[in-house]
């Protein structure tokens, strides 16, 4: 490991949000103390401080407590020199999604304004495009209504039947799926590799990869640790956009021919149930973060990266394009619910493709499995401990 | 006519708020107009920085010095000396104008720094026209504060044969210091140091003490001010009270000590401590049933010697003074502002001069180190049958070293905390004490030596500060981070110290508008040089001493109550006050400069 001390580390960190109000900590350990996630073998934010003061960066690399920060922002109120420990867990967590990934895209994507916003008009407009030329209108669409008075949605492309056009939708969304999900995976066996297998210092007994997992599906569901910051209250509404996300996610990739049928069924059946509380989940957390966002009150909403905004508005977008795609839908208007169609999947597919594996939406797998790590390394390391074999940190 | 040479400006103004009042752009504006004067910019538009534009800007503008002004401009000298030898230009000629050395503190003194500028271009001493000496009319000095520091200086200017009038607010001098137990590094006891030397001011023929005074007006100037003195009501009179405590004894009406820091109750008629001088009763208007209700005076019966006077006014009286030595001390800083260490809350979170009151043998407990505990009325108070702390956790740094509270450092925090360490260790050798600090200074001479021996004595040491205190189980729950054996620490104990830094009093402010002296950003009174004339002000006749300049330990305080009263005596025996017109006109310095070249001329 390259443990040469790098002065000009700083001027990398800058681009990833906090400029260098962090250089003014001198190291009372306040942060530290007050956080009520900070543990015996995860110390942070100071440790955190120090190893970015020195700029060590391989060490860096294999930081993993970042991820245990949910950012109630108690270090920054209370830190006596205006240092902001919390933002800067905060800018770590988006170096370090730009350190697992391999492809350097996320890089580019938090360093730089207009690769993002280039990465996602091309493939808005890939989509419409598509759309346009293969997946047409049919002119007669204005009959396409049902019974009920609803749009029968399958049926509004020329020249192919309601079964083909769910079909077609289900492959693009499992292409998606696999695409992204082999990005992620990849980057978290770089985030593996980084965090525990580089590392000489300690050797993760077999065992405990079994014998720890559950923590990883338990962190992943519950996010219990988040709920040990102060505020209660951001813990439900970040529990009901995550919920919300997630559903709405099964709904399209793995139950899309259930829920996007030919008919409109009534309102209390699963799938609108569900869809509406996956729009109001989303819809709900996102107006309450966006209000934050904008008055600066909340310590934790007071610094804004650009990816952070860029993250709200596209799904913000999504969403509001999904619940007008609904009533066009419902008020049966065939044409316009083809085009909101196509632009709700405009904002959707981009989204995914740059939040998912590349920028904020990472820490989903981020997160639990940065738990599921760092308790290995505790094991391991407490295992050296009892036999002997401690080594120096 | 002389020729002036072609001299570049540049203003260097620190961000520490000296310079916030001040009309910049207006100065700026004047120094351009200077004939040969070329502004060059200033470093809130143009931070020394990239040393290319001003080699540009110097070789633009053709000129052959250079000039910088504002708050201390050496700051930025070598980075100029620099670029004037880079741009082809004489390094050396390079001329400072330090607005600060002339106590220009923003308030309208725009003028002042324009006069500085001139000065600077002209190459004229401002001292010379500045600096202006009056006649000392008055030979009384005036001492406001009757803490340490003024006793120390009332005793030096008194002893050298000259009228003193010692002013204190509470019922009797000693201040801070006598509520201290000990004294560090040597361990001394305080009262043993301090108590001798209250009583020569008592007894001093040339010491006029006025306790329980105030100062509401100062008028006149240096050499001769006019001082108007509140006198409070004591209602006790001074010269027939023979402080035999009778009167105490009886008296129905309770309040909080002030002597002790709030740990325990004293009466409504008084003596703030056994050996206060002068050692005579008061009686507290706010406490007292006769002065809120109009009935009670049984002090008055019972007094043997008919001094109580319970119908005395509020008086008003003026002296005249050639000197003032300001020497009005601190406040500690009320630690119910940091809400996370629950002061006020919990009953056995203590400041350190509670501690210091409990640990001494003449406090609430008699020197039993014990927690608070519920009396029958549910008050929590201290009392000797308390229990003793089995563990003691002393905070450093509370109010101080913090952007929310105060950025400076209090300075004597660290040591008191070491020493405090050591007293309740001598007095409970089995508990458990801990300190958590962020650093430690001891800064002074043997308190390194002292902090070692501190060590040695199995006081553990943490650097981590810690961020919350909780209560649990009636027990004080700590969590801090041991930064040096990298691990965070949970502790359970039963009592808290928090070492509460200094900050300046609640009217220092209003004094130092009366007395026309500046205060800093903290709003600690501003001397007229900090390394060279650290007990001056800018008013003449009027010096600073103590705390009341800035934080600073008791010997410090000595030595600059020691300064101050030198600086006094020299007025005295010259019969000169030397003091600084603020309100000199750039003619004045043209005047002078005329007459400069005129004798040059002649000579020629």
């Amino acid at each position: 490991m390259n443990n040469r001390v790098n002065p000009g580390f700083k001027k990398e960190l800058q681009k990833f949000g906090m400029s260098e109000q962090w250089n003014e900590c001198f190291h009372c350990g306040n942060c530290t103390a007050i956080c009520p996630l900070s543990e015996n073998e995860v110390l942070f934010p100071r440790k955190g401080i120090r190893v970015i003061q020195m700029g060590l960066k391989d060490k860096l690399a294999s930081y993993v407590e970042p991820w245990m920060c949910y950012y109630c922002g108690e270090c920054s109120e209370t830190c006596p020199r205006d240092a902001n420990p919390g933002e800067l867990m905060m800018t770590l967590r988006r170096y370090l999604t730009s350190v697992y990934d391999w492809t350097g895209m996320s890089r580019k994507f938090y360093t730089s304004k207009w690769w993002e916003l280039s990465y996602i008009l091309f493939f808005a407009l890939l989509v419409i495009v598509l759309f346009l030329i293969y997946l047409p209108l049919r002119p007669d669409a204005y009959l396409m209504v049902n019974e009920s008075g609803g749009v029968m949605l399958n049926h509004l492309v020329a020249g192919i039947s309601g079964d083909q056009f769910i079909r077609i939708i289900e492959f693009g969304d499992w292409a998606m799926a696999i695409i992204v999900a082999f990005i992620l995976v990849s980057n978290i066996l770089n985030m593996f590799y980084k965090i525990i297998l580089s590392n000489k210092s300690f050797k993760v007994p077999f065992y405990a990869y079994f014998t720890e997992f559950w923590r990883l599906i338990y962190n992943f569901v519950t996010q219990s640790k988040f709920s040990k910051c102060d505020d209660k209250n951001y813990w439900v509404g970040h529990m009901l956009l995550m919920t919300g996300y997630t559903t709405m996610f099964i709904l399209v990739v793995v139950a899309l021919p259930a829920f996007q049928t030919e008919k409109v069924v009534d309102w209390y059946n699963w799938q609108r149930l569900l869809g509406y509380y996956a729009t109001f989940g989303i819809l709900f957390f996102l107006t309450v973060v966006t209000i934050g966002r904008i008055r600066k009150k909340d310590i934790k909403l007071q610094y804004s990266h650009s990816t952070d905004w860029l993250f709200i508005i596209m799904l913000g977008l999504t969403t509001i394009t999904g619940i007008v795609l609904h009533i066009f839908r419902l008020a049966g208007l065939p044409a316009a619910t083809y085009y909101m169609y196509i632009l709700h999947l405009a904002i959707l597919v981009p989204m995914i493709m740059v939040e998912v594996p590349f920028s904020k939406w990472s820490h989903l797998a981020y997160r639990p499995f940065a738990i599921y790590f760092s308790r290995l390394k505790q094991v391991a390391l407490s295992k050296q401990y009892s036999t002997g074999l401690a080594p120096a940190i | 006519m002389n020729k002036i040479p072609s001299v570049g400006i540049y203003f260097h103004y620190e961000n520490n708020g000296y310079s916030n009042g001040l009309n910049k752009q207006k100065i700026e504006k004047y120094s351009d107009q200077i004939p040969g004067v070329r502004y060059i910019g200033n470093s809130h538009d143009l931070p020394p920085i990239d040393k290319n534009i001003f080699i540009e800007k110097l070789k633009g503008s053709r000129v052959s010095k250079l000039l910088i002004a504002g708050y201390d401009p050496g700051m930025v000298k070598p980075f100029f000396t620099r670029i004037m030898s880079e741009s082809g230009l004489d390094p050396t000629n390079i001329t400072l104008c330090n607005f600060r050395d002339y106590g220009i503190m923003g308030r309208a003194d725009e003028q002042m720094a324009e006069s500085l500028i001139y000065c600077a271009v002209m190459t004229v001493n401002p001292d010379e026209i500045i600096n202006k000496v009056v006649k000392q009319k008055n030979q009384d000095t005036l001492v406001i504060g009757g803490g340490i520091a003024g006793i120390q200086a009332s005793l030096e200017i008194a002893n050298s044969n000259h009228k003193v009038s010692l002013l204190e607010r509470t019922g009797t001098i000693g201040g801070h210091m006598a509520m201290f137990d000990k004294t560090f590094p040597t361990l001394d006891c305080a009262a043993c140091i301090l108590t001798p030397k209250m009583v020569d001011v008592g007894l001093h023929p040339n010491i006029d003490l006025m306790t329980y005074s105030e100062v509401k007006e100062v008028t006149g100037g240096p050499g001769n001010y006019k001082v108007k003195i509140l006198k409070k009501a004591r209602r006790v009179d001074l010269k027939t009270c023979i402080g035999c405590g009778i009167c105490s004894e009886k008296c129905p009406a309770k309040a909080s000590s002030e002597f002790d820091a709030g740990t325990t109750l004293r009466k409504a008629i008084y003596i703030p401590f056994p050996q206060a001088v002068p050692n005579k009763y008061l009686i507290d208007e706010k406490s007292c049933i006769y002065v809120t209700k109009g009935k009670c005076g049984v002090c008055a019966k019972v007094c043997p010697a008919n001094a109580v006077r319970l119908d005395e006014q509020d008086q008003e009286i003026e002296i005249t003074v050639g000197n003032i030595v300001v020497a009005t001390g601190f406040k500690t800083f009320d630690a119910g502002k940091v809400a996370n260490f629950g002061y006020g809350t919990f009953p056995n979170v203590l400041t350190s001069l509670e501690l210091e009151r409990l640990v001494n043998a003449a406090g609430p407990t008699g020197g039993n180190i014990t927690q608070r505990t519920k009396d029958k009325k549910g008050n929590w108070i201290f009392t000797e049958e308390g229990a003793e702390p089995e563990s003691v956790a002393i905070i450093h740094c509370v109010g101080s070293r913090d952007v929310n509270n105060h950025q400076y450092c209090s300075r004597v925090c660290c040591m008191y905390s070491l020493k405090l360490a050591h007293l309740v260790s001598e007095k409970l050798p089995d508990a458990r004490i801990t300190e958590y600090y962020i650093d430690i200074r001891a800064f002074g001479k043997g308190y390194e030596e002292f902090y070692e021996r501190i060590k040695q004595e199995g006081i553990e040491m943490i650097r981590g500060r810690t961020a919350k205190i909780e209560e649990r189980n009636g027990k004080l729950h700590l969590r801090s981070e041991d930064i040096i054996n990298n691990k965070l620490i949970e502790s359970e104990v039963d009592m808290v110290i928090l070492a509460v830094g200094l900050e300046p009093r609640e009217d220092a402010q209003s004094l130092a508008k009366m007395l026309g002296i500046d205060t800093n950003k903290d709003g600690w009174f501003e001397e007229a040089n900090y390394l060279t004339d650290p007990t001056s002000t800018h008013s003449g006749g009027i010096t600073i001493a103590g705390v009341c300049q800035g934080p600073k330990d008791i010997p410090d305080t000595v030595a600059q109550a020691s300064a101050a009263a030198c600086s006094v005596i020299q007025n005295l025996i010259t019969k000169k006050n030397k003091t600084l017109d603020k309100t000199v006109l750039i003619s004045l310095v043209e005047e002078y400069v005329n007459k400069l070249s005129e004798i040059t001329e002649d000579q020629i």
